[in-house]
């Protein structure tokens, strides 16, 4: 199969007052169509800063480099013009807070429609027609009602859904998601992510899914790179991921969440904390917080290697973190 | 010196950088409290000093900034009258600042009708225009520096409170103020020591900025008869001495302005710069 | 002492709090009923000495507002909570003092519940001369060993809290806390705004605090998974009441409330390879202000019958340790799976 979406070495910077810093190094990955891809990382690992690279959301005096090949073409090179009809049109973006993403003085009707006339060929009474349908689509009851309330009167999982209709207004191919249902309850995070899953396959779309969860990933992925300090550390299906993870930070994230079954115990922790984009250390970013790290891992930088057909990994020692076995499995 | 410079505390203070304009105000409000409690080291005459034979007299070398209808050394004056002026910046501003803040700290703290009462006081105050009200307020005591404080400081300190009371009711909404509540710290030391210090940055930029308008306002009320009376020397009271000859002799009126302008500036930019030093880091 | 006051450390019996919406002028003059937000509706449970009781709940169940009222930051409006044996709303000046001292609370956001402008040795030591728990002269010495106690290097006394993480702020948080020798710790969701691999940390820590301390926890989250892998016993809130408490196993494994059942499915497993694609629960969260009548979960519940809409289910007492406000469970049926199987 044709990947859909083609990320390869992407790197964005910004400037800040203390100068330059890289916020995201080098990243590479595919989402081929209909496929869910989860970005994990924590606070300050680039995850976010990578969706919003793929569609040039980035404020200026922000830089992006690399190339990003949706269906052949390159959206980091080609023209606004083109780039606008890409933009909500074939690829749609939705954020975590719904309410800061939405237009709070326009109707949501309104903002569905806007979205139909902007990427589609349908008259006024097909797009209000559409819009209804739309609502209906994202679980929205009495969605005839409801297109003329505005986002204040939804809750927080309903003004999400309302993003979703937006987001499919225009039939996109690909959806990127950044941390969707973070701001939601777990039951509404569970009607959420399934909703989500549910249009992937009813309309075929890819998903790229930002997220710090862990248990999103395992609920929601069928393959993952796991961030870290803006370079991706480790890629490969979830299930294998989780199954035998080859990066000691991977291992160590997997242990950082309690599992059932063993109360009161300590946890597999990381020590330390992530480091900030301009204190990055040399060598392996992750080498002061990993306990496999020996002189190697202070001098040089690993680089992403596939090790497996499909299992891409960073760490001068994978194989002693892989044997050192997974704390989920 | 090593000790001082081992003490990682003492080195992350004088690493901070202060803001270029505190430092260019807090230049300006230095010099002239200098000039202002040493007046005679500056002035080439005597303040009082007449001279006939030099009336209105344009700016010279012996005059630098010319004479006025008496006379008397135009220059000397405006050094003589940062006595009167700086005086005036502070008396007129710290008791409001003083006491609008510890109510303002106390009623925004207390919340409830306390605020509701504070809540009328205030609209009951604003409701006037300002030197409206102060004017009128000198006018039943009488004209006179310490009327004018007095006048000042009745309607001042609301504008102060109003200011605190706001930031306060936003600070003790945060878990900070919650921590020491729910370890047990009593009501006066959360407000004064946790809540205060958090939310008086407001209130220390107006006050500044206050200043900056109470000398507008002194040199107003002087300008009007009602504040320092001649022949003190007192740059609203310089301009108003000098309207009657703007036309012949606009130094008179030019220079005191220029004081003026420049002691105001001075405040702002001190207020500007204290700003920008005490926002709370995040 | 007797036994049973050395057991129970802190009681809750009934308790209930709403918050009044600000009303306008216009429907205070029209002498319309005021509005209220229901946060608690009749809370009872008890909290036994050494032990974690975890709550949890999605928003809006009233877990924070509880924590609020164990520490007395809130009053409650009914019921009341009581600590060995005595009404905190009775407690006043030194006894009052003594009781904040014992029950100490920690807050979620690490970047507020310091205050900004105090540096670390200052608010650890205003904590241990207000409440003279160390002569002055050796407050310095104590500082350090709290600053131990919570693994802070020592040179964090003389910081001001912006220049720490938040994991770090939740440290000086617990230190804090801890500076007066309290009994009870009422975490309110300590580590929910922290990095996942920071939170590891500060949950290990808290158990080891825990063991060392001999200290009562109340660990309020949303988490399940951390409620879980920490308390002994745990209690499900949804809507201002506890719909079921029991011990953590048993609970998790066994749950007797539709609801319990419903965020144990919602939560997402750590295992790729058990995946479920039924919703847990369907609709939302109904307003606090217009409670439903009868069972409050009855807008929400697949499995709501007559009685739920009418009678609001008491917790059965059926099976002290492990009880369920459900009308389903309540006749005897031991589990929810038990039932669905007998279905």
């Amino acid at each position: 199969m044709i990947p859909a979406l083609e990320v390869r070495n992407l790197t964005t910077g910004f400037k800040t007052a203390n100068g330059w810093v890289t916020a995201v190094k080098d990243v590479g990955f595919d989402v081929m169509p209909g496929e869910v891809v989860g970005l994990v990382g924590e606070s300050g690992s680039g995850k976010s800063v990578t969706l919003h690279s793929i569609l040039r959301l980035v404020h200026a005096p922000g830089i992006i480099e690399g190339s990003v090949k949706w269906q052949g073409r390159d959206l980091l090179t080609m023209s606004e013009r083109e780039l606008r009809k890409v933009r909500g049109g074939e690829i749609a973006m939705i954020f975590q807070e719904p309410m800061t993403a939405l237009n709070p003085v326009l109707p949501v009707g309104i903002q569905i429609e806007e979205n139909l006339s902007a990427h589609t060929a349908l008259d006024g009474r097909q797009r209000a027609a559409r819009a209804r349908e739309l609502m209906d689509l994202v679980g929205i009851p009495e969605a005839a009602r409801r297109l003329k309330d505005y986002p204040h009167q939804f809750s927080g999982g309903m003004r999400q859904r309302v993003m979703i209709a937006i987001a499919l207004a225009s039939g996109p191919k690909l959806l990127l998601a950044d941390e969707p249902t973070t701001a939601l309850d777990v039951t509404i995070q569970d009607q959420i992510l399934k909703l989500i899953l549910d249009l992937r396959d009813e309309l075929q779309m890819g998903v790229v899914l930002v997220t710090h969860d862990l248990g999103v990933v395992a609920a929601t992925c069928d393959r993952m790179a796991v961030m870290y300090a803006g370079r991706i550390v480790e890629t490969g299906t979830v299930v294998n991921v989780f199954a035998e993870p080859h990066h000691a930070y991977t291992r160590g994230l997997l242990g950082s969440v309690p599992r059932g079954g063993a109360g009161r115990t300590m946890l597999l922790s990381i020590e330390g904390t992530p480091p900030g984009l301009a204190s990055i250390p040399p060598g392996c970013s992750f080498n002061p917080r990993c306990t496999f790290a020996t002189d190697i891992c202070r001098k040089e930088t690993p680089m992403l290697a596939e090790f497996a057909p499909g299992r891409l990994v960073a760490c001068h020692h994978h194989r002693e973190v892989a044997a050192a076995g997974s704390p989920v499995a | 010196m090593t000790i001082v410079a081992a003490n990682p505390a003492v080195r992350r203070r004088a690493r901070i950088s202060l803001p270029f304009t505190l430092v260019f105000g807090g230049v300006i409000i230095g010099l002239s409290t200098i000039v202002a409690f040493f007046p005679s080291l500056f002035a080439p005459y005597d303040p009082a000093a007449m001279d006939y034979n030099a009336l209105l007299q344009a700016p010279t070398v012996a005059h630098p900034f010319g004479t006025d209808s008496f006379g008397r050394d135009v220059l000397t004056r405006v050094i003589h009258a940062y006595t009167v002026d700086m005086q005036i910046a502070l008396f007129a501003t710290l008791f409001p600042f003083v006491f609008g803040t510890i109510v303002g700290a106390l009623v925004g703290y207390a919340g409830g009708w306390a605020n509701a009462l504070f809540g009328r006081v205030v609209d009951a105050i604003i409701t006037f225009p300002f030197l409206v009200l102060v004017i009128a307020i000198v006018a039943v005591l009488g004209p006179g520096l310490v009327n004018m404080y007095v006048a000042v400081s009745v309607v001042g300190w609301v504008f102060y409170a109003r200011l605190v009371a706001t930031e306060v009711q936003v600070q003790k909404r945060l878990d900070y103020a919650d921590s020491g509540r729910a370890m047990g710290y009593r009501p006066l030391r959360i407000i004064f020591r946790h809540l205060l210090p958090n939310a008086i940055t407001p209130a220390l930029v107006y006050w500044m900025t206050d200043m900056a308008l109470a000398i507008l306002l002194g040199s107003s009320l002087g300008y009007l008869g009602l504040g320092a009376q001649p022949p003190t020397a007192e740059w609203g009271v310089q301009i108003a001495d000098g309207k009657n000859f703007m036309n012949t002799a606009w130094w008179i009126s030019v220079f005191p302005g220029i004081a003026i302008v420049i002691t105001g500036l001075g405040f702002s930019l001190v207020g500007d710069g204290l700003a920008e030093l005490l926002r709370t880091k995040k | 002492m007797n036994a049973a006051l050395s057991q129970t450390l802190i009681a809750a019996e009934e308790v209930s709090k709403e918050f009044l919406i600000p009303q306008g002028m216009w429907r205070r003059l029209t002498g319309q009923p005021r509005l209220a937000v229901h946060a608690l509706n009749g809370v009872s449970f008890q909290i036994n000495r050494g032990e974690t009781l975890g709550i949890v709940g999605e928003s809006g169940c009233g877990k924070s507002t509880l924590a609020r009222c164990l520490v007395r930051l809130f009053d409650c409006d009914d019921g009341r909570v009581r600590f060995e044996g005595q009404d905190i709303a009775d407690l006043k000046g030194a006894d009052r003092r003594a009781f904040n001292r014992r029950v100490q609370m920690i807050f979620q956001d690490p970047y507020s519940s310091l205050n900004p402008r105090m540096r670390v040795r200052e608010i650890l030591g205003e904590a241990l001369s207000v409440h003279k728990m160390r002569p002055r002269a050796q407050i310095p010495a104590r500082i350090a060993e709290l600053l131990d106690l919570v693994r802070l290097p020592s040179d964090a006394a003389d910081k001001f809290p912006h220049e720490f993480s938040g994991g770090q702020r939740q440290r000086i948080g617990i230190a804090r806390a801890l500076a007066v020798e309290p009994d009870v710790l009422v975490a309110d969701e300590l580590v929910s705004a922290l990095d996942v691999s920071v939170q590891a940390q500060v949950v290990n820590l808290l158990l080891q605090l825990q063991e060392k301390l001999h200290l009562t926890v109340v660990f309020v989250a949303h988490d399940l998974r951390l409620v879980r892998h920490i308390s002994h016993r745990v209690a499900v809130m949804y809507l201002g009441k506890i719909v079921e408490i029991g011990p953590t196993e048993g609970l998790f494994s066994s749950p007797r409330h539709p609801y319990t059942k419903a965020l144990l499915d919602a939560a997402p497993e750590l295992d790729p390879t058990k995946r479920n694609r039924t919703v847990a629960a369907r609709g939302e969260l109904p307003s606090p202000i217009n409670l439903p009548t009868g069972c409050l979960f009855n807008t929400r519940c697949p499995r709501a019958f007559d009685r739920c809409f009418v009678e609001r289910p008491l917790l059965s007492d059926r099976t002290p340790a492990h009880r369920a406000a459900c009308h389903l469970t309540d006749f005897g049926a031991p589990s929810l799976q038990n039932l669905e199987a007998i279905s």
